[in-house]
């Protein structure tokens, strides 16, 4: 190695320094409360009594009957999130439909004297809630513009960087 | 074209002229509809690209290049990338770094929030379609006139 590659190296190695520490520093992708991640309502209880049922780790039978009502798997089993008061995930349980393991699937929230059940599922808020959130009516393109904007980047970028490497590899008869 | 001449064929450089500026109103139409139908950024500039093919098969690939110069293909193909990640940039020079990159919705083309992130994906699917559009025209030019190349130069060597 002559002097002008060590010479090379040596920022070479401190610009990967450099590197590193920013994206140490960068947070990660996406908020917790962005759009996608968050959870969709089901309905409401007007009544306080269940909360003290909740605390009890308990599923109340109004909240039973109410999800039986609209469809959804009647939760198994409650707990509690860590953190704020007034908050649970309940369960459903193994070999409900579709679900071959006990799934994390409804989110319970104390308001005001209520209770407001929601439910854990992107895909559900990806249908439901998309038009609503974007005003674009196909699923797949808020997917692919909005949601998994920087996906997309990505791969624009792989294009350009295919069609740059065969002009280097095919074009040598004259400059670029 | 080994020392041969290419013979005119009148029909089908005909239909080649009459079809290409259909082709290419018809990848607009997939570009500027990707939002709403199906379609969209990829499509459309492989569509539009096809045009170009279309040309220099029927036709020759000089004067496909000189409908299509290099210059312009380097600028495009770079040009639909620039837009992606300028509107990227934009939304978080308008909020002074409040919103994350690529958030469109913070972009003020309108007073909705859901209606800048629509018109936002618009734009970025025509930056899509401007790349995809003209990195398949290069990577077409530069594979057809490598053949070109090498069968001239297996003229000139001698035998």
């Amino acid at each position: 190695m002559n002097k002008l590659e060590v010479a090379a190296l040596v920022p070479i190695i401190l610009l990967c320094g450099l590197f590193v520490y920013v994206a140490e520093d960068i947070p990660v992708f996406g908020d917790p409360n962005a759009a996608p991640i968050r959870y969709v309502e089901i309905f409401s209880i007007d009544s306080d009594e269940e909360g003290e049922l909740l605390e009890q780790q308990i599923v109340p039978q109004k909240l039973t009957r109410g999800l039986v009502e609209r469809g959804f798997p009647p939760p198994s089993r409650l707990e509690k999130v860590p953190g704020p008061p007034g908050e649970w995930n309940a369960f459903i349980a193994k070999d409900e439909a579709h679900y071959a393991r006990e799934e994390k699937y409804y989110f319970i929230r104390r308001e005001k004297g209520k209770l407001k059940v929601y439910r854990y599922a992107f895909v559900v808020r990806w249908i439901e809630k998309g038009l609503q959130e974007t005003a674009v009516p196909n699923m797949v393109t808020y997917g692919l513009a909005d949601y998994r904007g920087y996906d997309t980047l990505g791969e624009t970028t792989v294009i350009f960087t295919a069609g740059v490497s065969v002009i280097l590899l095919l074009r040598r008869r004259s400059r670029l | 074209m080994n020392g041969k001449k290419r013979e005119d064929n009148v029909i089908v450089e005909t239909i080649a002229r009459i079809m290409a500026p259909f082709i290419q109103l018809f990848a607009l139409y997939v570009i500027i509809h990707g939002t709403g139908g199906p379609g969209g950024g990829f499509q459309g500039g492989v569509v539009f690209a096809s045009a170009f093919i279309l040309y220099v098969i029927a036709f020759d690939l000089s004067g496909g290049r000189k409908r299509f110069p290099e210059s312009a293909n380097i600028f495009f193909s770079s040009f639909g990338l620039y837009i992606y990640a300028g509107i990227g940039l934009l939304s978080i020079l308008f909020t002074a770094g409040a919103a994350q990159y690529l958030n469109y919705g913070f972009i003020p083309f309108t007073s909705h929030f859901e209606e800048n992130r629509a018109l936002g994906m618009d734009i970025v699917e025509i930056g899509i379609g401007i790349t995809v559009m003209a990195v398949t025209a290069s990577i077409f030019f530069d594979l057809a006139g490598k053949k070109e190349e090498d069968e001239k130069k297996e003229e000139e060597e001698p035998r």
